[in-house]
């Protein structure tokens, strides 16, 4: 089980650069985290360190999404990609662009002066979050997310053979790219600016990655387990569906507070509460599907695709639903709760899931049929619990910050620093922890295919 | 459900939902210049350090942003517009305990950021964030208060100082004050804050009169 074609092997250049990405995430966010408690701690301020660990995130889960989606889109068109010199430069030309924010960011973390206004615009952060890379570098990625999206299309185009994998997958990147225009231009309300911000934000975590994730999910189910298309992307088309039916509206939760009329309290409210509902219905799908498929070719894969399902539903459906209600958001808005659900939602959703797409993609990608599954177990492990403590630490700051700040009336300062101390000192120690298991992760990457492959993982596999 | 019902709830149940989106952004867009303060060029200019900095890498605003240093949507009604300035420019010398790194923010900057969180302070915000339960109830469900407990309360001091645990941290902790300070030394403070401690950034209350500086003294002094 080789692949057939050059262009499914671009997307190992995507994926390397995607795990090195995590890496960084996760070694900045370690560094965030002490800074919790010692503020001085780096020689760079926590407001560069957390731009680097929450854009990494970003950027290494859409480079994530691009090596996966090359892959998909030549294997469900059964036909070489349109242009492999196009997809070679537009992954080159991320690989500048990325690095040229990263070095900005760190000038201006040597030297916040550095980032005065030249021609009207902030040359090394916009200084709003998740999308503080500066206008020149939206400009290329936009050039870069075009040429990818017209190489898909175009490969698609030629032997056309659409199928719904396909048609999801590219509706939800074509949504990602559209979605990425509000972000770029100034408002001078603060109020306008974060109504527009939450365009990008919102509808690209709760609307465009899960129709991406809805159409991986299907694609990893069928080549995991063989399950069969017609039920697979029936299924797919429900759960896409509802994501946008209550996602789209659901962005109502981020204009409670922000001066937005006090409606959004209504709309909010009910349609983000059902966010949760499609996130289940993908559970069910992978628990279902694997129920009544026996033949398991790529047990890692299968095992790290339903966890990305249950963790999807945990962190983003249910650690989101717990503060969603305006009665309830009133009093924990912009506490730690958030932190947590942050968290929480993205590894569940989208580490998870490009990871996944790693593990079912890369043994063809490597032209092997077995490999040993032992490293990709125990990094989950490692990282999966971690994660977990991570999260309950930071919920349970976050619920004595809702109560003692905003409740009783103390100093955010005071609660920070004292009340929540040992919060952050277990959040450190298990950020030690999933750094082990990203370690881990990325030793089995780099090492995937290219040793002897132990005789137990070739013995008859009990159902 | 056959799969192509399926793929067209999809379609037009997204694009259904999308347009009843646009409408209320529509509609929404046209309602927010009513629910704020007119945006000067100075609250602009403002806004516009406030990116320079990338002060949202720490803080947030409006409930939104890095979750690792106060909101600021209402810290104009907590601390006064002097002390803010000073705290910008050079944070450890108002407060040597502050977080905050001394950016190189100018004098003018510091201005405009202050004009800036001052309209924001100002915006609609459907009631958040909501005033604190217990600290509400604290000062209203004890009894009558005295006079120099409604000053203190009435100058919102605890924006900057705390009394058993309620209360700011960036000024000196005020529970046992009357065990530390006398009545002169107290009186004089009010007046004129810099003139009793070097490079305070606590404004003057001398407005308030002899008779209210001396009930204030009076409540500080039972402070032991």
């Amino acid at each position: 089980m080789t692949v057939k074609y050059e262009g499914q092997k671009i997307a190992q250049n995507f994926y390397t650069f995607a795990v090195l990405l995590f890496l960084v995430q996760v070694l900045v966010g370690i560094i965030a985290a002490i800074q919790f408690m010692k503020p001085d701690f780096f020689i760079l301020n926590f407001n560069i360190i957390r731009s680097l660990h929450i854009n990494a995130l970003v950027v290494w889960l859409l480079v994530g999404f691009m090596g996966a989606t090359y892959y998909v889109i030549t294997e469900e068109s059964d036909t070489e990609l349109w242009s492999i010199p196009i997809a070679q430069f537009q992954f080159w030309a991320t690989v500048l662009t990325v690095t040229l924010v990263v070095l900005g960011y760190v000038w201006m973390g040597i030297n916040p002066q550095a980032n005065s206004l030249i021609m009207g615009i902030n040359p090394l952060n916009e200084g709003r979050e998740y999308i503080e890379a500066p206008r020149w570098a939206d400009v290329l990625i936009v050039v870069s997310v075009l040429l990818f999206l017209f190489n898909c299309i175009m490969t698609v185009l030629k032997t056309k053979k659409w199928t719904g994998i396909q048609g999801v997958l590219l509706s939800g990147l074509v949504f990602l790219a559209l979605m990425y225009i509000p972000g770029m231009f100034y408002t001078k309300s603060m109020v306008k600016d974060q109504f527009w911000w939450w365009w990008v934000v919102h509808l690209w975590v709760e609307g465009s990655w899960e129709i991406i994730a809805g159409a991986l999910l299907a694609f990893m189910l069928m080549k995991t387990i063989g399950a069969r298309r017609e039920v697979l992307e029936k299924w797919m088309y429900i759960e896409v569906g509802l994501v946008l039916f209550t996602g789209i509206l659901g962005t109502g939760h981020h204009y409670y507070w922000i001066g937005t009329p006090a409606y959004w309290l209504w709309v909010g409210g009910i349609f983000s509460s059902l966010e949760p509902v499609p996130l289940l219905f993908m559970v069910w799908d992978a628990f279902r599907t694997t129920r009544e498929a026996r033949n398991v070719t790529n047990r890692p894969g299968l095992f790290y695709t339903v966890a990305h399902a249950i963790f999807n539903f945990v962190g983003a459906g249910l650690w989101g639903v717990i503060h969603t209600l305006p009665q309830v958001n009133k009093w924990t808005h912009g506490t730690q709760l958030t932190t947590a659900h942050g968290h929480l939602a993205f590894y569940g959703a989208y580490v998870l899931l490009v990871i996944s797409m790693i593990y079912v993609t890369l043994p063809s990608i490597r032209g092997v049929k077995e490999y040993n599954p032992s490293r990709a177990y125990l990094s989950f492990w490692w990282m999966t619990i971690s994660m977990v403590f991570i999260v309950l630490t930071i919920t349970g700051a976050g619920m004595v910050q809702s109560y003692m700040e905003r409740l009783m009336g103390l100093d955010y300062v005071a609660v920070k620093t004292t009340y929540n101390f040992w919060f952050w000192v277990l959040r450190a120690i298990f950020g030690v922890g999933f750094l082990i298991g990203v370690g881990i992760f990325v030793i089995d990457y780099f090492k995937l295919g290219k040793e002897p492959v132990p005789v137990i993982s070739a013995a008859p596999e009990k159902a | 459900m056959s799969n192509k019902a399926a793929k067209n709830l999809f379609i037009f149940g997204s694009l259904f939902f999308f347009v009843i989106f646009l409408a209320l952004t529509f509609d929404t867009m046209s309602t927010l210049d009513k629910r704020a303060p007119e945006i000067t060029e100075k609250v602009n200019a403002g806004k516009m350090a406030w990116h320079k900095y990338d002060c949202i890498g720490c803080h947030t605003i409006l409930g939104n942003g890095s979750y690792f240093a106060p909101d600021m949507t209402k810290v104009v009604e907590r601390k006064p517009a002097g002390y803010l300035k000073k705290f910008l420019m050079d944070p450890k010398s108002v407060n040597a305990k502050a977080a905050m790194p001394k950016l190189g923010i100018t004098s003018e900057e510091a201005d405009n950021l202050v004009a800036f969180l001052d309209w924001i302070s100002k915006v609609d915000t459907n009631g958040w964030p909501p005033k604190p339960i217990l600290a509400v109830a604290a000062g209203v469900g004890g009894g009558e208060l005295t006079s120099g407990q409604k000053i203190y309360q009435a100058q919102g001091c605890s924006g900057c100082h705390m009394i058993n645990g309620i209360g700011g941290t960036t000024g000196p902790e005020l529970t046992k004050v009357g065990s530390r300070r006398d009545r002169k030394w107290l009186y004089e403070h009010f007046e004129d804050p810099s003139k009793v401690v070097a490079n305070s950034a606590m404004p003057s209350y001398k407005h308030l009169g002899d008779q209210a500086l001396n009930e204030l003294t009076e409540y500080m002094l039972t402070l032991k």
